[in-house]
């Protein structure tokens, strides 16, 4: 999913670089309080370990094979902040190596693997997991495989997006239509998703089993409970920020889309897991803005409900514990 | 339409640092390269004229074939690049026309091997340094010089699993379905991070008897000289022109 | 001057397991000194508390005069070299010589050229200065990482398990250069052979110190050397089994060195006997 340079439309390349660095720089601001110092080789030896695992090839049928992101699994390794710098880094370390991914496209790219894909893994991780738990051992696998398929999913959503807001912001001289990006995006990734989920699954099993100490913990025990701490230290709230803002994220794109005198939007698109919901541009078929608002509106409406049946949930004693 | 989207490298990493200093673009200063590369590569980008982007595509050519770099790996890598590009271009060769086709073509080309050559062409770790000097901050920096040092550290691990795993028979697998390979892969992913992971505490306490405080820095610096200067002059240059000559193409 | 002074030293990791046991050491300026011990034994663990990196811990430990404490760790460390079982956890940087100076100029120590070039020369790595580390092999590592740790001039140097995967011949070039540093040192070893060659007296160590001596005092205890799971190296199991034959043995030999002096004795000893012997029968 390393987009080249010269691919997307300047314009959208630098929305995304925008949003790619007010991201990472906040990021490194969270981080740099919370880090200790001793946490800087870990990442970077797990980014390492990421790196590497990158280059594992896995079969997907028909002599073609796949490569992992690894993004949920670094997410639920260590964090989601932590998980973006390390993810960027191993971006930097692709694109100034082997010329993978182009740098203005960094920021896209950045937003896709680095940002969205963490993100979008931990938050699945942390809203399914408490739920799941309850199934036995294996509820903890369901959450790491919803978790990394979606994270997979969500980032070739976005970056089939990208490519078709591309196209039609520039009339054609940049991006691919998105009446071939998307099917080919989503299609593939579907199934490299489940590749990246099976192992993802594996890979936590055996790291839990072999060496618990490598996960981070990510709560954050405050002295005092006002809100918003403790809104920050419940992994469920977090969780939904995360999904939350990954939207936020898509905004720009919608708004450029739109006044390029595009047609509008269509947003499809259910996983197969919780309430989680992806983004698909789908040009140059026209529906109304009116149909997209009224879809999106729904989303968050979903979640919404989704967030007050989990709280319920907590109350009643049945839901997720505070890290 | 499966895209065969696999990523060119093999399974061994081409050392870019091993030839880096035999030619004249290894020499120059890290720093230059990366503002002059990164210059052009964010000018040609912007490109839509087929003549502009014939004229950066001549230039990047040019500086990967007068750079002396091995042009073996180089196309290898470009070739990796291509499934994205194809993609691009057939789709626009389709809904757009043939120019447009061949100009996302010429441009994204022109784009990937300039920065294939500052990739094959830089040692990665001078690399790194001279993005320090340019002030990106040292969180990111350091934790690029260490991610590097132990990529190079756990692919070596990492191929001698992969040769224990062959001796013992493992081809790979089919397809997603089997089961068995796939659980080969995720044992041997896991593995490669949990001795990450052991190794991390390792490596904090070597850093730390050595008295690593946060940032790394390089002891012998290098100085701007006037190979990198007029580099620097030449690509900006090149830039600025092409930079010009897009608006002047943009204002028709 | 007591470098380093050790008084009931104890850890226990985490979840309970006892480390180490009330450790007494105290090592005087330019002694060696070896702990011995079976695999799991601490000595590794002991290393690196002295290092100041397992805390907290139980007892006292002072690094030339100074006590090790939280706060005053970081300030130890840095009169400290500590070297690691593998030299990849302690190399980070390109070259070599970049490699070498990185210690002195993280310590922002003077005359790093000077360092530098003493160092690398000082372990016989000099010629490799613009060389990569990671491509060298194993025995130029430890080098190189022993070069990085004597750049910056320390008052202890604590060697873990030093001739650890190392072919014979670098084995026997490393021991010879641990053997003419003139520094303090704590070696963490198994290798009997190669402790007796380069240290002054040694401590034996499961968990807790089993027994303190020099290692002649070692190879003849051999009920110690039986319960910590210590081999007698084979030099001096030779001559342990002569003297069993009834060969009279001044002391078991620990390097070829002595061994040869000590066979040329006997085989003297045993001319003379057999010359009076034929003598007197006439």
């Amino acid at each position: 999913m390393h987009i080249p340079d010269g691919l997307m439309d300047p314009i959208v390349a630098l929305v995304g670089t925008v949003e790619f660095l007010a991201i990472v720089g906040s990021a490194l601001a969270l981080s740099s309080r919370k880090t200790r110092e001793k946490d800087l080789p870990r990442v970077a030896v797990l980014c390492a370990g990421i790196f590497v695992a990158q280059m594992l090839n896995f079969p997907v049928g028909g002599g073609t094979t796949g490569h992992l992101i690894g993004a949920a699994l670094l997410a639920i390794m260590i964090g989601p902040v932590l998980a973006i710098l390390g993810m960027t880094v191993v971006l930097i370390i692709q694109a100034l190596m082997f010329g993978d991914g182009g740098i203005t496209a960094l920021g896209l790219n950045g937003l896709n693997m680095a940002i969205i894909a963490p993100l979008v893994g931990w938050g699945v991780y942390s809203l399914v997991h408490p739920i799941s738990k309850g199934v036995g051992r294996a509820g903890d696998s369901i959450a790491v495989a919803a978790a990394a398929w979606a994270s997979v999913f969500t980032a070739a959503a976005a970056c089939a997006a990208e490519l078709a807001v591309s196209y039609s912001v520039s009339d054609g001289a940049y991006g691919i239509a998105g009446a071939i990006s998307v099917p080919a995006m989503l299609g593939y990734h579907a199934v490299i998703g489940i590749g990246e989920a099976v192992i993802t699954v594996g890979v936590v099993a055996y790291v839990r089993a072999a060496s618990p100490s490598a996960f981070l913990r990510t709560g954050v025990s405050p002295p005092t409970k006002t809100l918003l701490v403790r809104l920050t230290s419940s992994k469920v709230a977090m969780a939904s920020v995360a999904i939350l803002v990954v939207f936020a994220l898509s905004l720009p794109f919608y708004f450029l889309y739109s006044s390029s005198g595009g047609d509008g939007l269509e947003q499809t698109m259910e996983d197969a897991d919780v309430g989680e919901r992806d983004q698909i541009l789908s040009s140059p078929f026209s529906y109304g803005d009116g149909y997209f608002t009224a879809l999106f509106a729904g989303l968050l409406g979903f979640l919404a409900v989704a967030l007050a049946a989990l709280g319920v949930l907590k109350l009643l004693g049945r839901g997720p514990k505070r890290d | 339409m499966i895209v065969g989207h696999v990523r060119g490298h093999g399974h061994t990493l081409p050392n870019p640092d091993e030839h880096s200093k035999s030619h004249w673009f290894g020499r120059l200063d890290s720093r230059a390269k990366i503002v002059g590369v990164f210059s052009f590569v964010i000018v040609s980008a912007l490109l839509t004229s087929a003549e502009l982007i014939a004229a950066s595509l001549v230039l990047a050519v040019a500086m990967a074939t007068t750079s002396g770099i091995p042009l073996r790996p180089l196309s290898k890598a470009y070739a990796a690049a291509l499934p994205f590009i194809v993609l691009a271009s057939l789709s626009v060769f389709l809904f757009a026309g043939t120019e447009r086709g061949l100009e996302m073509l010429g441009r994204t080309s022109a784009c990937v091997v300039a920065l294939l050559v500052l990739a094959f062409g830089t040692g990665t770790f001078d690399l790194f340094a001279g993005m320090r000097r340019l002030r990106v901050p040292s969180v990111i920096s350091t934790l690029l010089m260490l991610t590097y040092r132990y990529i190079l550290v756990v692919s070596e691990e990492f191929s001698r699993m992969r040769t224990a795993r062959r001796a013992r028979g493992f081809r790979g697998g089919r397809s997603l379905l089997d089961r068995y390979a796939l659980k080969i892969l995720s044992f041997t992913a896991g593995t490669v991070l949990v001795r990450s992971t052991d190794r991390a505490e390792l490596v904090y306490e070597g850093l730390k008897c050595r008295g690593f405080s946060g940032d790394i820095t390089v002891w012998r610096t290098s100085v701007l000289g006037r190979n990198d200067l007029a580099f620097l002059a030449v690509l900006i240059m090149s830039s600025c022109a092409l930079a010009l000559a897009q608006t002047e193409v943009m204002r028709w | 001057m007591v470098v380093l002074e050790l008084r009931k030293v104890g850890y226990s990791y985490e979840d309970g397991t006892v480390a180490l046991k009330d450790v007494d050491l105290a090592i005087e300026e330019g002694e060696k000194v070896a702990i011995v011990g079976p695999n799991g034994a601490g000595k590794s663990t002991l290393l690196h508390l002295i290092a100041g990196f397992r805390m907290p811990f139980q007892g006292e430990a002072l690094v030339s005069g100074k006590r090790l404490s939280a706060p005053t760790a970081d300030e130890i460390r840095n009169s400290i070299g500590l070297l690691f079982q593998d030299p990849d956890d302690q190399i980070f940087m390109p070259t070599v010589e970049e490699d070498v100076a990185f210690g002195p100029r993280n310590l922002k120590l003077g005359d790093i050229e000077d360092r530098v070039q003493r160092g690398m020369t000082s372990v016989g790595v000099a010629s490799l200065a613009k060389r990569a580390p990671h491509r060298l092999s194993y025995g130029m590592k430890k080098r190189v990482a022993i070069a990085g740790l004597l750049a910056m001039d320390p008052n202890l140097l604590l060697l873990d398990e030093p001739t650890s995967g190392l072919d014979p011949r670098s084995r026997s070039e490393l021991i010879k250069l641990l053997k003419s540093l003139k520094r303090t040192m704590l070696i963490a070893t198994h290798d009997l052979e190669a402790a007796s060659e380069i240290v002054d007296w040694a401590i034996v160590l499961n968990v807790e110190p089993v027994m303190k001596g020099t290692m002649h005092d070692l190879v003849r205890s051999s009920d110690v050397l039986e319960k910590t799971g210590l081999e007698m190296p084979p030099l001096p199991r030779i001559f342990r089994a002569l003297e069993k034959r009834g060969y009279a043995i001044e002391a078991l030999p620990l390097t070829t060195d002595q061994a040869s002096a000590e066979l040329t004795r006997l085989i003297d000893r045993e001319a003379t006997h057999v010359r009076r012997r034929m003598n007197g029968s006439h």
